[in-house]
């Protein structure tokens, strides 16, 4: 395919108010970048000049009839403005000091890798018609196991193993309730949550007491390129093979027959039924595929980046990567986008306490109220595979 | 045509909860032929069919193929064997493209995981070329006209290389010129070598395409003939098992002053495009005025608009002098507006409520039903006995859940709360779809009730025998717009022919 | 098959193969199993849990028992002749049980009434929700909004008289949570969003701003210690009058009565007004409810308003029962919220339902406690754990609700579908 066509495919993919809406978030973003260093705008009206154009871009989207991308735009050009007046009015040594833009972005990669693990397993089950609000307790279970395991066998892949087969076992629990005994997916998954909470919990204590996981637990190695500079030379292998998984899912999903068949069974599944694809089958295959994605993303929490498991250590994790599935339009790079901008708040919100404890803690309400507004008024056509929810009864 | 069968069924029977859906029905197809499978609702067509598409299994019987013993236990069974079916309901996902639907679940693959998109279109191409179809392997199912979307189905059957294909009720939602196009394509997949078995309960086109006719009736087969000597009256009697009464007694209409005046009404669908386009007309009192129409032209959005469940996009809507034009339904409701809803189980009734609960509906927020808030149910339950005997509702009482009843009780329940209403303006909306025979005499004789009260009555049905048999005044609807008024005398064929968009007599 | 010879079964899959949604299936299970299956499903869960028990080393049935005695349920055994002082007066009567909080069971059973009543109303919360079709998993954050601000209202405005205060600070409490459940109806009614996940977020931002109001240097800090991330310690005149037990040990106190009457409410609004009428119509064919001329998006919003009430009123009932002041600490650790909804479910979103299942979970949680559970027995960490995990396998059993009405052999009696013929 040549240029030409490949801009021109990309054209008529993307109508005019569809990439003036995206622009308009991205300038509502960057209202708020231009206040930190580099660019360091300390007066009051450059950020909210900016943040007003993505306002206007917002608005004049919204007159050609796109309502809900017009939202979305104004959405976050008021939050860029209101940030970016706050940044400048902060002292310019704090925030020197708060954005080192690299380790900001390797922080950001941190934080965005269990996201990202569970928001592409999440995003599987949603496509093909399952929801898992039970993310949150496949990746803590994922966490402990993954603990566990390396701990008791000795190395660290045992406990990527462990973790896997443990995410996949209460993958499994979740999938049979919603798919065979048709139950409501979303108690279903609070269950999960409740369980997985309740078993780690149980079983933390019980084995490891009052002295938590030893402190040399096996921990997944780092991956050393040193010419690739001071933020991508020393990554964890997990957030390499986040990337990959990154790819590997977009080519699954949306080029290859298993992808497409996926996405057949969360639109309409009874049209696949009766073309011979296994409804149920399916669906189990992709609910488990993400029960052991978000416990992988839970290993990489305790095994890979903290070395040890406290009880709940995912706080929540697992709905932000649910709120990063919606966010991001079921599609896996704009679910890792969502990741890295929510992983990047994160990130913010703990280089934030030195200067401003107080309001630091606020920055980590931000991922949620960027999902209500984008649940309210999303990017473009976001519309969730349409049986996403509704247990099929099979004939 | 050859004389042996390539499909044999033998004794199919099959018994669902409470029914027999089909009692040893023996069935038959020859190579190339149209045999028509022809009944009414419930006969037990539709079931036959799915057994023999693997969606359910039968309980004894056998089928053959060209001479062979077969099971055939899933879909999968069915098209592997040269089956394949165009349901009533498309199976079609809307998000995907033509091509993604055709080829799903038989992609072609390259380097062993990708799908080869270009193979895909080739093979799409061949077989639209082969059948000579006319679709856009790259539209958006969303964004087609059912009649392509119906190719698409027969497509999705060819593609597979079915040798047998069924089609479900296939014209149901097509309008008298797209039928006439599908049964083109019919000829065309016959000339080719292909079986087909159509599901009607039509009888003008089963003669008119089929080579031979089964009738079913209860679950039992009737008689299979040659087309050759068939009638419509024939059929008809095979059919129901007695004959069939097609007209209404009534009196001759005495109308007075209009009581709906709906004037230059537009309406947009759900899609934003636009349903109705400046239609007018008038209901006067006294009288039952009919819309005739092919689903689809706009009868839904219509009587949306109307009801106040819609707002029109431009237009006036008068009920009694009062505007109605942007009202709620309640406010509809209230200005002397009745609705005989067009699905009784999604919008008629709350399937979960009892019968008195359902009865009150509308009115619950007034007095007597409650009292500055307040409600005192057992009222509910008095008042209800009452009108449940009145409008002879059988299957329960005023504490029975409305989901318990039969759906020609269910239907009485709803026509009970609008009549007893006294409204002045009547809309029923498909009154009588799904019922049997005796549900349908009862709602036919309420609304001419209605009509002789005085009352304004505005009745769309997609059945042309019941507008012609109920109506004073008959209006055609196509396309947004009326296109012609006729008198009750009409000849269904002129009215057939206005609801295609052909000659226009005078527009309303 | 013809129209007229089958009655509809109550749960039908529609022509896309779906089955029958949230609100549908409750309803036909509020029918279907009676008190049976709420008592099923809970003393299966109860069995899986004690298997869990036995499994790891220690006796299902000494701790069961344990967990028993330390909800105080048992001083429902214990006959006798007592007597019990008639509250503003100097006379007692007699009575059967040993009121004495001095005495073990007596002080647990006030402490699983004090779980109770909170219990009680975030279950109705969850409950009313439900039978307008609304998952709402909010009650966390109406809760704790309701907090918030009670425990804002009950440390200022110390000019107020004792009843004034009180009911304001009540009714401030209400509001808070009604209208954070409000926001999550309100985005549903304009633009269709899903309950699940606005409420889901708006737990969290109540969560972080909770954390940020009393945090360190927050603006609901308190004025003392300024070392401790926790608010003011409300005012002495707005604490609930305590009922049963000495006051200085966490005494049952009066809000009890508020839930008990909440219970009552909430029968009354659903089926005694227009309201409630409209609410359960919507609840069960929003399609229909809106033919016959309700406005759906409008009781969408006023039932999460109603929802997260009693939500919001179960937090500053708990502020001003026995809490008395907030902590980043307790917004972080509580989740009174959640087992709200595994109440309301095992409840069947009924009035009664909810009462007893409410019953059954402040016990659970009360009896495994640090303080009523002997340690010996079982550690209260993995009993605190073994709860999560009883609660979780109610909710699994209720979310498949078929399987527990097969269990029963309900099926012949109640016409449960099988495959529906075309």
């Amino acid at each position: 395919m040549s240029t030409m066509d490949f801009a021109s495919r990309l054209w008529s993919r993307w109508p005019l108010e569809t990439v003036i809406a995206r622009g308009g978030v991205g300038l509502g973003l960057f209202a708020f970048v231009v206040a930190l260093p580099p660019f360091r705008a300390d007066m009051p009206w450059v950020p909210v000049l900016v943040g007003l154009i993505a306002i206007a871009a917002g608005v004049w989207v919204m007159s050609r009839g796109l309502r809900r991308p017009g939202w979305t735009a104004i959405g976050f050009g008021i939050v860029g403005i209101v940030l970016g007046l706050l940044a400048t009015r902060a002292n310019q040594g704090n925030l020197n000091q708060v954005v080192v833009w690299s380790a900001l972005l390797s922080a950001t990669l941190v934080w965005a890798t269990p996201l990202t693990f569970a928001a592409i397993g999440g995003m599987f089950s949603e496509r093909s018609g399952v929801v898992n609000i039970g993310l949150e307790g496949m990746m803590l279970c994922g966490a402990f196991f993954a603990a566990l395991g390396a701990d008791k066998f000795g190395h660290w892949w045992m406990g990527v193993l462990t973790a896997a087969v443990a995410g996949a076992g209460f993958a499994a629990v979740h999938a049979f309730m919603a798919i065979q005994l048709r139950a409501d997916q979303i108690v279903s998954g609070t269950a999960i949550n409740f369980l997985a909470l309740g078993v780690t919990g149980y079983f933390f204590i019980d084995i490891y007491g009052e002295n938590g996981t030893p402190g040399n637990l096996p921990r997944i190695p780092e991956v050393n390129v040193g010419f690739l500079g001071s933020v991508f030379g020393h990554l964890n292998l997990m957030i390499w093979v986040s990337f990959a998984l990154l790819i590997l899912a977009h080519v699954t999903l949306f080029r290859t027959p298993i992808g497409l068949r996926i996405r057949s069974v969360g639109e309409h599944p009874r049209a696949a039924d009766t073309v011979g694809i296994s409804v149920y089958g399916t669906r189990y295959a992709a609910v488990i595929l993400s029960g052991m994605l978000a416990a992988l993303g839970g290993a990489y929490l305790s095994i890979g980046y903290l070395g040890s498991f406290s009880e709940n250590m995912t706080a929540g994790r697992g709905f932000i990567a649910l709120a990063a599935v919606i966010f991001g339009n079921w599609r896996p790079f704009g679910a890792f986008a969502a990741a890295l901008l929510f992983g990047g708040s994160t990130a913010l919100s703990f280089r934030l306490q030195q200067p401003w404890p107080a309001p630091s803690v606020l920055f980590q309400a931000l991922p949620y109220v960027l999902t209500l507004i984008a649940v309210a008024g999303v990017i473009g056509r976001s519309v969730p595979p349409a049986s996403a929810g509704r247990p099929y009864v099979k004939q | 045509m050859d004389e042996a069968p390539v499909l044999e069924l033998r004794g199919i029977t099959k018994q669902f909860p409470g029914v027999l859906a089909n009692d040893h029905v023996d069935f038959d197809l020859r190579h190339g032929e149209v045999h028509a499978l022809l009944g009414e609702n419930g006969a037990g067509k539709s079931t036959l069919m799915s057994i023999l598409y693997g969606l359910y299994t039968a309980d004894s019987g056998e089928i053959l193929m060209n001479g062979k013993h077969v099971t055939i236990s899933s879909p999968k069974d069915a098209i592997e064997l040269g089956i394949g079916m165009v349901h009533q309901h498309f199976m079609l996902i809307p998000v995907m493209t033509v091509t993604e639907n055709i080829v799903l679940a038989n992609e072609p693959v390259k380097a062993g995981v990708l799908i080869d998109e270009k193979a895909a279109e080739r093979r799409v191409a061949d077989v639209a070329a082969t059948f000579k179809f006319a679709v856009d392997p790259h539209a958006r199912i969303e964004n087609i006209t059912v009649g392509q979307q119906q190719r698409v189905e027969i497509m999705k059957a060819l593609y597979r290389n079915a040798s047998i294909v069924i089609l479900d009720e296939p014209t149901a939602v097509l309008t008298p010129q797209e039928a006439q196009e599908l049964f083109e394509i019919l000829r065309t997949l016959t000339r080719e070598g292909i079986s087909v078995i159509f599901i009607s309960h039509k009888l003008n086109e089963v003669l008119e395409i089929a080579d031979r006719i089964t009738v079913l009736r209860r679950g039992k087969r009737v008689e299979t003939i040659p087309r050759e000597g068939a009638t419509e009256e024939g059929l008809a009697r095979s059919m129901v098992g007695r004959e069939v009464l097609l007209r209404v007694d009534k009196k001759p209409a005495q109308p007075g002053d209009p009581l709906l005046q709906v004037h230059e009404l537009a309406v947009r669908d759900d899609r934003g495009l636009e349903a109705v386009r400046g239609v007018s007309f008038d209901v006067r009192a006294g009288e039952i005025v009919g819309i005739a129409g092919v689903d689809g032209n706009g009868q839904t959005e219509l009587i949306d608009a109307v009801t106040g469940l819609r707002h029109p996009a431009s237009g006036e809507i008068r009920v009694g002098g009062h505007d109605l034009s942007r009202a709620t339904a309640r406010a509809a409701f209230d200005a002397g507006m009745g609705h005989i809803p067009e699905d009784r189980q999604r919008r008629g009734l709350v399937l979960d409520f009892n019968l008195a609960e359902n009865l009150v509906l509308h009115d619950y927020g007034k007095e007597p039903f409650s009292r500055l808030g307040w409600v005192n149910p057992r009222r509910w339950i008095r008042w209800a006995r009452g009108l449940l005997e009145e409008f002879d509702v059988r299957g329960g009482g005023p504490t029975t859940r409305g989901g318990s009843l039969s759906g020609g009780n269910q239907q009485k329940v709803v026509v009970a709360r609008e009549v007893s209403r006294n409204p002045s303006v009547l809309i029923a909306a498909q009154p009588t779809r799904g019922l049997d025979v005796g549900a349908i005499e009862f709602v036919h004789r309420r609304l001419v009730e209605q009509r002789d009260a005085g009352k304004a009555v505005l009745l769309v049905s997609l059945e042309l025998d019941e507008i012609l048999s109920l109506s004073d005044r008959i209006l055609v609807l196509y396309e947004g717009r009326i296109v012609a008024e006729f008198p009750p005398e009409v000849s269904e064929e002129e009215v057939g022919i206005a609801m295609t968009g052909g000659r226009r007599s005078e527009a309303a | 098959m013809s129209e007229a010879a089958t009655p509809h079964a109550p749960l039908e899959s529609d022509p896309e193969g779906y089955a029958p949604s949230v609100a549908k299936r409750l309803a036909f299970y509020q029918r279907a199993g009676g008190i049976i299956t709420p008592f099923l499903t809970a003393v299966f869960a109860f069995l899986m849990g004690g298997i869990v028990v036995g499994a790891t080393g220690h006796n299902p049935l000494r701790v069961y028992k344990a967990i028993f005695e330390g909800a105080g349920l048992n001083w429902f055994l214990h006959f006798g002749s007592y007597h019990v002082d008639i509250p503003f007066t100097n006379h007692h009567i007699w009575f059967w049980w040993d009121t004495s909080t001095n005495h073990t069971a007596a002080y647990n059973l006030t402490q699983t009434l004090l779980t109770t009543t909170p219990l009680i109303l975030t279950g109705l919360a969850v409950a009313f929700a439900f039978r307008c079709g609304l998952f709402n998993i909010g009650g966390q954050g109406q809760y704790m909004m309701g907090a918030i601000v009670g425990v804002y209202v009950g440390s200022r405005f110390v000019a107020l008289a004792h009843v004034t205060h009180i009911l304001f600070a009540i009714v401030a409490a209400a509001l808070a949570g009604a209208l954070w459940g409000a926001i999550a109806g309100f985005l549903k009614a304009t633009v269709g969003a899903h309950e699940v996940i606005t409420t889901i977020m708006l737990n969290w931002v109540a969560y972080w701003g909770g954390s940020y109001l009393l945090g360190r240097d927050g603006p609901l800090q308190n004025h003392v210690d300024k070392s401790i991330p926790i608010s003011d310690d409300i005012a002495q005149k707005a604490h609930l009058p305590a009922i049963w037990g000495n006051p200085a040990l966490q005494a049952l106190h009066a809000g009890i009565f508020f839930a008990l009457a909440a219970l009552f409410v909430f029968y009354l609004v659903l089926n005694r007004t227009t309201l409630g009428y409209e609410v359960r119509a919507v609840g069960f064919n929003p399609e229909a409810a809106r033919y016959g001329g309700i406005s759906v998006g409008r009781n969408f919003v006023v039932a999460m308003a109603i929802s997260g009430l009693f939500a919001g009123l179960a937090g500053g009932i708990d502020i001003l029962g026995w809490q008395f002041r907030l902590g980043v600490l307790d917004v972080q650790v509580s989740n009174i919220g959640f087992i709200g909804i595994a109440v309301a479910l095992l409840g069947r979103n009924t009035a009664v339902g909810v009462g007893f299942a409410a019953l059954l979970f402040g016990g659970l949680l009360t009896g495994t406690s640090t303080r009523s559970l002997d340690p010996q027995i079982f550690p209260p960490q993995l009993a605190g754990n073994l709860a999560l995990m009883i609660q979780a396998l109610v909710l699994l059993f209720v979310g498949a609700d078929l399987l527990i009405v097969y269990i029963w052999q309900a099926r012949r009696k109640l016409h449960l579908p099988r495959k529906v013929p075309a």
